[in-house]
């Protein structure tokens, strides 16, 4: 991801504070490059999704006979930590605006860690259905060809995000963005909002439908 | 910003209305041709009903093809010739500076919409006459191999792997699938094919309306010799030589085993069966039918906890008392009875090692 | 109208410095001409790859029990061919190499959008090439382009190999499409208003979302083969729960959508050649833009047409195909519009040209059938057949392909400055019109006798047929050499043609053949339509273009 938002960049200078012509018209194009890629990576999830429905609406019906027992209550506590981490996002970008940065540095540092726990969550349920149901990606059928390439894909783009989150901190830190020149925050925010939403659908489709 | 009258005026001159004319008579040429002329049944016999049907739809297209490929293809021409450059034009010269004709576009809007409802109005109605039957006809069972077909009947015990043969007159439902890949029925005389996919069973329905050998051909490919697999036919006989020869191949195969042939004849290794092994290859394979749960909660067959300790457990469905070694045979024989047809240890994709595996899994419920 | 004037201290102020040394101005380069040049260069080279491949096949159908290469042999050389020819020359060669070259020139922009992110896309490129060629080597993928499970599980090693190219160039595809739309939506020259771009900026417009969407689709296609292959995790395989049928509608997502990926473009070049050449304005331009709108949302809805034998349920057989007969409409309108263009006009047969009117004919002929096949009922006999063969390779070589050489004599000398020879490339194209059909043509009857595609030996009823097919492929083979043989001669020794040897009113004819690697020295305005042969050129700003004025001053490197 970190790359992803580098790649898109166009050399800008950086040092003074007002934003001028080039740099207002280069964050354009960034934002907009940037939530054509989450499109696409929308697209990607969504194929996913797709394949999982179709299983699950062929074949032996679901839960496939003999599918492990997932379990909501830890998924749900994982879901209230991961949107708890969009909204400490959130504010982490609203004190960067209002100039503030122990604040915005803190409520970063909220982020990465709540993002670690819905990892360590998601390590635990992943354990706790490896050692009690014996359910693996490649051994449990079509539920692991979905629940486990699902939730993967998004634990990966978590962990992802976690390590961009930290990248951006430390480039706060190290001055590389000011007040008034802050595209790579506004992405990062984006990124992260996204991998939000994705976890709705995929908590709804896994665990409530 | 435009001046919206700078198009000049168009004039279509003479010529354009000769080849207009002359396009037409082609068109409509053609369109008789394909209509009504083209000799279809001699290039491919229509060997049922429903290659009638799709014949019919094929020469509307043909036809609204052509007529339409004319037109384009000879204006295309025809400007090409008349509106070059010609020696005496300048280097600088200029074409007619023409940019739309709403009513020109409106109508090449039109047309070709309600052409295409017309269209889809005629395929529909083909279509439906070809999917929509019910399955009251004679069912035979098609199956692709790599790379042959076999042929099951009402009625005949085994498969009958060599010619198909069909009754003049009689409705016919053929289910397909497929043991291994995907395979296709395709007989070019009957103008319809099924994919044949392992897992699924797709259906055609027709009668047979000509006498005659049609070819079978592979149109998926399936594998190294796809190319050979269109070496059987379809053999549609007068009623009284297809019960002769349906009752030849009742006689002939009144002693062949109803289950497919199986990989293992002998009996199976018990020794070594890894309960979670088999605990997984139940929810893969038998679960769909089988709870595990008490006998009597029944789902296809009957629930499969405790079969080997419950003393309560009755016989077998084949009678047999309930130990290790006839749960073995079942699962490698199959079954069929009333209550309905468990697949054998081919179809069901069992190695003898995964038998024993469910066995010890079985043992080890209680 | 006012015309807004370019914000001083923007992006079209902000020029890169000149890039310096071999490695930096022709390997990786981040300037788009280069770029599109290089994805030329490549595609051209997978396109004699797969031409050779192509003829393999035909040399192996010349008798009916064939004996040229065993059966495994064949499988595989048609599995690479088709692949090579949808993904690695197609596809690239029409958003790659056309897409980057022309189009920010076309609507006055210094660069695309993300001009690194170009650099990625290209280089992601030939290394997934390599990599495809590179199977043959442990056993190639050999169950046909489209890799149908269960046929591709059981495919040699070489075809995970596959998933990975493919994904990598669709990495790529997904890439570009991104930094393509962004260039269009964003940096556009004042004044150029969506109903001012030239058709060839709307061809790449709608492609790129295609895309964008559409081949990120197939990457999960691809990822979810290439982990049943590899780990053995069930998508596919009905003895572990999966479904093939999966796979079809996966694949065919992507790829009913990416033939008008490898459609849309040359309509574009078409729309641009056919006023160039016939001294006219396009004939109805909001049409001809709105028609590509239109073709390619549905092209999203109607991917299952690929699928009516393989057993869904019939009532969806029905939306399907009635959706896939609604694009016989703005298809059609394309078609006639610019048959209408002709009329009237003074028409000039440049190779260029010829090879623009020679697909509308093969176009138009591979369009029809494909209406024809919509039919579910038709499309019960012909599915599976050589007619599909037939049908494909008219829309795909009559219609890409002849689109993609119309357009290489036709931005030939804007790339370096001087003409492909007219003399040779009018014989060029007599052959290669003539060979395409004479093999292609054939093939409508051989399908619809009932000869299977996809088989490495035949009932010897298609014997006759077959030899004819195969006898005017050398024919066409050989004209495509004769093409790549005139470029890489007129390189040096084309004649020198000036700036705009078309007198063709589109931006990138304005300046300099071939362009400064800033593009314009000043970004131009643009006030109306540019096909409107009897007014002066709509553009303001390009006075200094074509004079020693000196160039723009780089910004300040960073």
């Amino acid at each position: 991801m970190a790359v992803a938002s580098s790649l898109l960049s166009t050399p800008v200078t950086h040092g003074h504070d007002d934003a001028d012509q080039l740099y207002i018209e280069t964050r354009e194009l960034r934002v907009q490059g940037f939530l054509l890629f989450m499109v696409s990576d929308l697209v990607l999830f969504s194929s996913f999704i797709f394949a999982y429905l179709y299983l699950r609406n062929t074949g032996q019906g679901w839960p496939p006979p003999g599918a492990p027992h997932v379990d909501i209550w830890l998924a749900a506590m994982n879901s209230v930590v991961l949107f708890g981490s969009g909204a400490t996002m959130h504010f982490a970008l609203e004190n960067w605006k209002h100039r503030n940065f122990m604040k915005f540095a803190s409520w970063m540092v909220a982020t990465i860690v709540l993002g670690l726990l819905f990892l360590g969550g998601q390590g635990v349920e992943y354990v706790s259905l490896y050692t009690k149901d014996h359910a693996s990606w490649g051994g449990s059928g079509i539920f692991g060809a979905s629940f486990f390439t699902l939730t993967g894909m998004h634990g990966f783009h978590v962990f992802v995000g976690v390590i961009y989150l930290t990248v951006l901190l430390l480039q706060a830190t190290a001055g590389t963005y000011t007040f008034s020149k802050y595209t790579g925050l506004t992405l990062g925010t984006l990124y992260w909002h996204f991998v939000d939403v994705i976890w709705v659908v995929l908590f709804s489709i896994f665990y409530l439908l | 910003m435009a001046v919206e009258n700078r198009d000049p005026a168009v004039r279509l001159d003479r010529g354009f209305w000769l080849v207009t004319l002359l396009l037409a008579v082609l068109a409509a040429i053609g369109i008789v041709y394909w209509a009504l002329l083209a000799p279809i049944t001699s290039w491919l016999p229509e060997a049922v009903d429903k290659a009638q049907q799709i014949d019919s739809l094929s020469r509307f297209l043909m036809a609204s093809g052509t007529a339409l490929f004319i037109f384009v293809a000879g204006y295309l021409l025809y400007f090409s010739i008349a509106f070059r450059r010609r020696a005496s034009d300048g280097p600088d010269a200029i074409g007619v500076q023409i940019h739309d004709n709403n009513k020109l576009e409106l109508w090449w809007t039109i047309v070709p919409a309600v052409f295409v409802v017309v269209m889809a109005i005629f395929s529909i109605q083909i279509w439906a006459g070809i999917q929509l039957g019910d399955n009251n006809g004679m069912v035979v069972e098609a199956l692709g191999h790599q790379w042959f077909y076999s042929f099951r009947y009402p009625d005949v015990h085994g498969e009958i792997t060599n010619e198909m043969h069909l009754p003049l007159g009689t409705p016919v439902t053929l289910h397909v699938t497929s043991y291994d890949v995907i395979h296709s029925f395709w007989v070019p005389d009957m103008r319809i094919k099924a994919d044949m996919v392992p897992g699924i069973i797709n259906t055609l329905r027709f009668t047979p309306t000509k006498v005659g050998r049609y070819q079978i051909v592979c149109t998926e490919f399936c594998g190294t010799l796809h190319g050979e697999m269109n070496k059987q036919y379809l053999v549609i006989d007068t009623p009284q030589k297809y019960k002769a020869w349906y009752q030849g191949w009742q006689q002939k195969n009144a002693h062949a085993s109803d289950a497919i042939p199986t990989q293992s004849t002998g009996a199976i290794s018990l020794s070594g069966g890894n309960v979670n092994a088999g605990k997984m290859l139940f929810t893969q394979k038998c679960s769909a039918c089988h709870a595990l749960a008490p006998f009597s909660q029944k789902v296809v067959g009957p629930g499969l906890k405790g079969v080997l300790s419950d003393p309560a457990h009755p016989n077998l469905v084949d009678g047999a008392k309930a130990t290790p070694e006839n749960v073995a045979k079942i699962l490698q024989k199959g079954y069929k009875g009333d209550m309905g047809q468990m697949p054998n240890q081919t179809a069901n994709g069992l190695t003898d090692k995964d038998i024993a595996d469910l066995v010890a899994f079985l043992k080890s419920t209680k | 109208m006012a015309v807004a004037a370019v914000h001083a201290g923007g992006i079209a102020d902000h020029i890169h410095p000149e890039p310096e040394g071999f490695i930096r101005k022709y390997v990786f380069s981040i300037d788009h001409k280069i770029i599109g040049i290089q994805y030329l260069v490549t595609t051209f080279m997978f396109l004699v790859l797969g031409g050779m491949l192509a003829e393999l096949i035909r040399v192996q159908l010349m008798n009916a029990n064939g004996g040229f290469m065993t059966p495994d042999t064949y499988n595989e050389v048609y599995s690479i061919h088709g692949s090579t020819m949808v993904w690695l020359v197609i596809i690239p060669m029409l958003t790659g190499a056309f897409g980057n070259f022309v189009f920010p020139l076309q609507i006055g922009a210094r660069d695309v959008a993300f001009p690194w992110l170009n650099m990625l896309s290209f280089w992601l490129f030939p290394p997934a090439g390599l990599m495809l060629y590179g199977s043959f080597l442990m056993g190639a993928p050999a169950a046909g382009w489209t890799e149908y499970p269960p046929m591709s599980l059981q495919g040699q090693a070489g075809t995970s190999m596959w998933c990975a190219a493919i994904f990598l160039v669709g990495v790529s595809s997904t890439l570009t499409g991104i930094n393509f739309l962004v260039t269009l939506l964003k940096m556009r020259a004042p004044g150029m208003t969506y109903t001012r771009m030239p058709l060839f900026c709307w061809a790449q417009f709608v492609t790129a979302p295609l895309l964008m969407i559409a081949t990120t689709a197939l990457g999960a296609a691809l990822a979810a083969l290439f982990v049943e292959r590899q780990f053995g995790v069930p998508f596919f395989d009905p003895t572990k729960g999966g479904s093939p049928l999966l796979w079809q509608h996966m694949f065919w997502f992507y790829s009913h959508p990416a033939v008008y990926i490898m459609i849309l473009p040359v309509f574009g070049i078409v729309s641009e050649v056919f006023p160039t050449f016939a001294r006219k304005p396009i004939f109805g331009y909001k049409m001809i833009a709105f028609s590509s709108c239109s073709i390619a949302i549905l092209g999203f809805m109607v991917w299952a047409h690929h699928m009516f034998t393989s057993g869904m349920a019939p009532f969806l057989q029905l939306p399907f195909m009635v959706l896939t007969m609604l694009i016989a409409i703005p298809t059609g309108i394309k078609i006639f519009s610019w048959v209408a263009t002709l009329w009237g006009g003074k028409i000039h047969f440049s190779t260029a040209m010829l090879f623009a009117v020679g697909f509308i004919a093969t176009f138009t002929l591979g369009g029809i059938t494909g209406v024809f096949l919509a039919a579910v009922p038709f499309d019960l006999h012909a599915h599976g057949t050589y007619f599909i063969v037939a049908h494909l390779h008219y829309v795909l070589v009559g219609g890409s392909l002849m689109g993609v050489f119309s357009g290489l004599y036709f931005w030939f000398p804007k790339m370096t400055g001087r003409l492909m020879s007219e003399k040779l490339g009018k014989w060029t194209f007599w052959l290669f019109f003539i060979g395409f059909n004479g093999t292609f043509l054939p093939m409508h009857n051989m399908g619809l006798l009932g000869m299977p595609r996809r088989v490495a030996e035949y009932d010897p009823q298609f014997q006759t047929l077959n030899r004819i097919a195969s006898s005017f492929s050398f024919l066409m083979t050989f004209a495509i050499l004769l093409i790549i043989i005139n470029a890489l001669y007129s390189i040096k020794n084309g004649k020198k043609c000036g700036h705009n040897p078309w007198n063709a009113r589109t931006l990138e004819w304005q300046i300099p053949s071939p362009p400064h690697y800033y593009n314009f020295k000043h970004i131009p305005s643009v006030f109306a339509n540019p096909y409107d042969f009897n007014e002066p050129l709509p553009y303001r700003g390009l006075e200094d273009e074509l004079t020693d004025a000196p160039p723009p001053v780089p910004a300040a490197a960073h």
